[in-house]
């Protein structure tokens, strides 16, 4: 039970949403918006968090699209991970997803609201990191696109008032051969210790991580260690693992040191599988 | 020709109702004059309490009342007094209820129960059983040496943390000793875990004008309930009157009286209307008990040829901050604690300690899960000292009959049942003989493990049961127990053996599956695999008494005389002439002749049942009879391991249990199948875990992990039927027994494969990891 009164809107088109998003916060109502709630909801009974009005995006004729519009896939912000996985147009994206949380929370769960909710796992991010997608925004401002390696940085850096409303992937990216691991401390549905995302474009492998600090990432030094051929595997890995952009942690799903451990079999692994590939799907 | 209901698979009477969602748990019923209660938690896990603040709480809508424990200073507890309902002075654990919310709603008490403030002054916390008993480690119960003894055979510990010790000194340890050619010694230690039920713990109370109190409770104890409450709220016994529907799960959690005492308080604060108090999941796994914990150090002492000469056995169990039902348990760890092995020789020091965390009740298995883990692995240990096969090691020890138990019970068959077919036919269920240990590609291991297990009752020496059987004019019966449906379809296979006595259809026998303190008997709790044994007993009384009405009545009938009588297909006929018979419909509410004169009249058949010759254990020695018969078994699990990141699948467990009879084979495999699946969850998953400060920090299931389907193994189970001349048709209590080897079978099984000593609870694989790490260095 929520042991808190809110006020909920829904609009029905996007400049309605900002504008009832401005009209609140000039009120100063602190409003939010939301995808499927799965984050209000469980913090929210717990009284972990306390929310002004919340502003559902479902309606949103643009946030529902999953389709190919020329040379891109674009998939709305308010679509499921269960319709991302069962479409399947995205293959890395839809394992991705398909692994986050169980069935009934994933056919909640947003493509926008895991990209922007607090959750420090986002694990849906990391195919699009990889696929150097395009996010567009809507918000106070006007409308843009900007390419998530730009504007995701440990979280989606949103101006105040903006909201997520498509992802756009050019479609090359997805058939590059792929891989998608996900290692939990015990249990198949959990968080993760590590989730690796790799990709292998033109004989060089790209990788985005969960688990492995207090925030997702793809980083471009971890790669270059990753694919410096001169080195062998052991030592392109080792070297990767300390370029991390934030300390590993200890947590409830495990030690750093474990995670280490995982993370150094896991990319041996990934990068068997990617190098010893041709170019059919993994 | 006897007609038979039992060794039948019987769906359970309720089964419909269950799957349709049409059942009714004690939260389904709603009445327009309902309030709601919700507790407040505490935050910090040892404290004296400050300050409140609930002025603003107090203020908003729909709140009528605002409890705190200052008001309420009784001391609550089945053994010793030891517990408030609302804490008062100090907390004692994370989760500890300290103020209550009556509300028109639901959502108006917990809103106002967010808006409580408390301030602490914390004190520093004990953190484990071991840390209890060290003589610096701070007091959880200043005032122990004052509570109320419940029953006499408690013994706390002034100025410590021990609020009970149990002994057993058995034969000579220096012989033993001395004949010991091989010893070894090892450490255990396993964390708290919770119940899990599907159905989360609930109270509703109300207390009428006439001064009745009314109580709804999702409960495995309605007449404990009744008794407590009648006690701490000085109302006469008779007043209380207790309802249990059908319960979701209990699995020992539902035995204590913990909401039903905040929920008469909270009507108490509102003139006696109604309030409802239900358990989110998040204070089922906090606020209300869990399972113990346990640290032991266990010591065997065999002869070259691996036979046992001598057991010791330290027991430090941590009840968390109350006692409730530890003291108990301790006992029952203690009174069983060689495990189902022969040893002249056993010297066990068993502590029942305080510790600052949510407060152990029963958990299937009451303590033998834990204790039998330590036995199971230390087993495994001296065969690999012995260089013997663990399998034959324990089969060189099985207890048999002739031989006493630690408490110096003389065992018989009866008694006993038959540990070494247990083992001979697990051995085949998991085909031991084809080797324990294989190394496959890929980096994997698959391995085999075992573990033997017996189990007895320990109840108070008084407890009882009854059955009372009405008839309906058709001649169709109705079966009224005090045991509750909790799950194992108890009420069906009471029905099953019911109707077989009576020769009638199973479809004859109706069950109240509602259990009321005013109108069902009396029944002890029900608790311990003991309620087809007290009540089955009893409903055999009850359907002799019942024969020999309706004989006496179709004698009158039929010009004959009774002996000449039998019953049958829902008929009593002449057992010279069958053809002669009158229709149970014709008798049991009477029999009128065709004058009219009525003769006789309804039939009640009335059964009850107490345990014989049990008694205390002695606090010196141990020995003593603290339950009628063993349960016996043997269990099995093979697990596939991977080398390179120890992640492992259990791929088969298996059980083989003595049941004495088998008389409900599916749900009976069912119930074994339940109680793997909660042992191979302790092994594998489920723990509290508590942060420096003893905050427990995983109170959902998002963070406190079960056996989800599709992670399940293949379940074999089997029986040996060995009767117990005492049971209902020599059947033995088996709806814990899943449990109580399971987890030690998985971590022998898991030692075996990765070559280390896994030797605490749960085995994760980041813990393999570490022990190999620790191996290499």
């Amino acid at each position: 039970m929520i042991p808190f009164d809110f006020e909920y809107y829904r609009p029905a088109s996007i400049a309605s949403a900002i504008d009832t998003f401005q009209q609140l916060d000039a009120a100063g109502k602190q409003p939010l918006y939301y995808g499927g709630g799965t984050e209000i909801i469980s913090m929210g009974r717990m009284n972990n968090l306390k929310t002004g009005p919340v502003i559902d995006l479902k309606d949103l004729a643009d946030c529902k699209v999953m389709e190919f519009q020329q040379d891109q896939l674009v998939i709305g912000s308010s679509v499921t991970l269960t319709q991302i996985h069962e479409a399947n147009l995205f293959p890395l994206l839809a394992q991705a997803g398909a692994r986050i949380a169980d069935h009934t929370i994933q056919n909640k769960i947003t493509l926008g609201g895991n990209l922007c909710g607090t959750i420090i796992y986002k694990e849906a991010v990391l195919p699009l990191l990889l696929s150097d997608s395009l996010v567009s925004i809507a918000g106070p401002g006007g409308e843009r696109t900007i390419p998530i390696n730009s504007i995701f940085k440990e979280r989606m850096q949103l101006d105040k008032g903006e909201f997520v409303v498509q992802i756009k992937t050019d479609k090359k990216y997805l058939s590059y051969p792929y891989v998608h691991v996900k290692q939990t401390k015990q249990d198949k549905i959990n968080y993760p210790l590590v989730t690796i995302c790799a990709m292998s474009i033109g004989g060089g492998i790209r990788a985005a991580f969960s688990g492995v600090c207090d925030f997702p990432f793809r980083s471009t030094a971890m790669e270059s260690e990753l694919n410096n051929h001169a080195l062998t595997l052991e030592e392109r890995i080792d070297k990767a693992i300390v370029l991390t952009p934030g300390p590993i942690p200890t947590n409830l799903e495990g030690s750093a040191e474990y995670r280490k451990f995982i993370m150094k079999g896991l990319l041996n692994s990934i990068i068997n599988r990617l190098e010893g590939s041709n170019v059919s799907n993994a | 020709m006897t007609f038979l209901a039992t060794g039948k698979d019987i769906i359970r009477k309720e089964a419909w109702d269950k799957v349709t969602g049409r059942a009714h748990y004690n939260t389904d019923i709603s009445s327009p004059d309902l309030m709601h209660g919700v507790i407040v938690t505490s935050t910090c896990a040892h404290g004296k309490i400050k300050s409140w603040d609930y002025v603003e709480a107090s203020q908003m809508p729909g709140v009528k009342a605002i409890l705190t424990g200052d008001r309420y200073p009784m001391l609550t507890g089945p053994i010793i007094e030891d517990h408030p309902p609302l804490a008062t002075g100090k907390v004692r654990y994370y989760g500890e209820p300290i103020a209550l919310v009556v509300a028109h709603s639901e959502a108006e008490a917990a809103a106002a129960a967010c808006k409580i403030k408390i301030q602490y002054e914390i004190l520093p916390t004990v953190d484990n059983p071991s840390a209890a008993m060290s003589s610096e480690a701070p007091l959880v119960h200043e005032y122990l040496d004052q509570y109320q003894h419940v029953i006499p055979e408690v013994y706390p510990q002034a100025n410590s943390n021990v609020v009970h010790k149990v002994q057993i000194r058995k034969g000579d340890m220096n012989q033993g000793w001395q004949q010991s050619e091989v010893i070894v010694e090892a450490s255990y230690s396993q964390p708290q875990a919770d119940h899990i039920a599907m159905e989360t713990r609930s109270a509703r109370a109300e207390i009428l004008p006439d001064g009745d109190i009314i109580i709804h409770s999702s409960s495995q104890s309605p007449f404990a309930i009744r008794e407590f409450v009648s006690q701490h709220f000085g109302v006469d016994l008779g007043k209380v009157v207790v309802h249990v529907p059908l319960v979701g799960g209990g699995y020992g959690g539902k035995a204590p009286v913990q909401l039903e005492y905040l929920a008469v308080m909270a009507s108490q604060a509102v003139g006696g209307r109604p309030v409802l108090i239900t358990n989110t999941r998040e204070q089922d796994i906090s606020a209300s008990p869990s399972k113990l914990s346990l640290e032991a150090k266990i010591k065997l002492g065999a002869s070259q040829d691996g036979i046992l000469k001598a057991g010791e056995y330290t027991f430090m169990v941590g009840t968390g901050a109350y006692a409730d039902s530890g003291p108990r348990m301790t006992g029952s760890m203690a009174m069983n604690c060689t495990g189902p092995y022969n040893l002249d020789n056993v010297w066990c020091d068993a502590y029942c300690v305080y510790t600052n965390h949510t407060y152990a009740t029963a958990f299937r298995g009451f303590g033998h899960s834990s204790f039998t883990f330590a036995v199971e692995r230390t087993m495994d240990k001296l065969a690999a000292a012995l260089n013997m096969d663990p399998l034959e090691l324990r089969r060189k020890n099985i207890i048999k009959p002739g031989a006493t138990s630690p408490t110096q019970v003389k065992l018989t068959l009866s008694n006993l049942g038959d540990v070494a077919q247990c083992l001979d036919k697990v051995e085949k269920l998991i085909n031991w003989n084809e080797g324990t240990r294989f190394e496959l590609d890929n980096n994997r291991v698959r391995a085999k493990g075992l573990g033997c297990l017996w189990k007895t009752s320990h109840s108070p020496t008084d407890a009882i049961a009854a059955a009372i059987v009405s008839f309906n004019s058709d001649g169709s019966m109705n079966l009224n127990v005090g045991a509750v449906e909790i799950g194992p379809a108890t009420k069906t296979t009471l029905a099953q053996i019911l109707a077989e006595k009576m020769q009638v259809d199973i479809n004859k026998v109706h069950v109240a599956m509602e259990v009321n303190t005013r109108t069902s008997p009396h029944h002890w709790k029900t608790v311990a695999s003991m309620s087809i044994f007290m009540v089955g007993r009893a409903v055999e009384e009850a359907a002799n008494d019942a024969i020999r009405q309706i004989l006496s009545l179709a004698a009158m009938a039929m010009m004959c005389s009774p002996e000449d009588l039998s019953l049958g297909q829902e008929q009593v006929y002449v057992k010279d002439d069958p053809g002669i018979y009158i229709d149970l419909a014709s008798i049991v509410h009477g029999y009128k002749y065709p004058n009219g004169n009525t003769v006789g009249s309804q039939v009640i058949g009335r059964g009850t049942y107490v345990m014989p010759h049990l008694s205390p254990l002695d606090q010196e020695t141990g020995q003593g009879k603290p339950g009628p018969y063993w349960t016996p078994g043997a269990q099995a699990v093979e697990i596939e391991l991977n080398m390179a990141d120890f992640t492992y699948k259990i791929l088969r467990a298996a059980t083989v249990l003595d049941a004495g009879k088998v008389i409900n084979p599916k749900s009976a495999k069912g119930v074994v199948m339940g109680g793997m699946s909660m042992g191979l969850g302790l092994g594998s998953r489920e723990y509290f875990i508590y942060d420096q400060q003893q905050a427990l920090q995983n109170t959902s299931l998002r963070t406190y992990k079960v056996l989800r389907i599709g992670e399940e193994p293949e379940y074999l189970v089997d029986w040996v039927e060995t009767p117990n001349a005492n049971a209902p048709l020599g059947a033995r209590g088996i709806g814990e027994h899943g449990i109580v080897a399971i987890h030690a079978a998985l971590a022998n099984a898991l030692s075996r494969a990765a070559q280390v000593e896994l030797d605490q609870l749960p085995i994760l694989p980041e813990l393999i990891w570490q022990k190999i790490e620790e191996k290499k260095a």
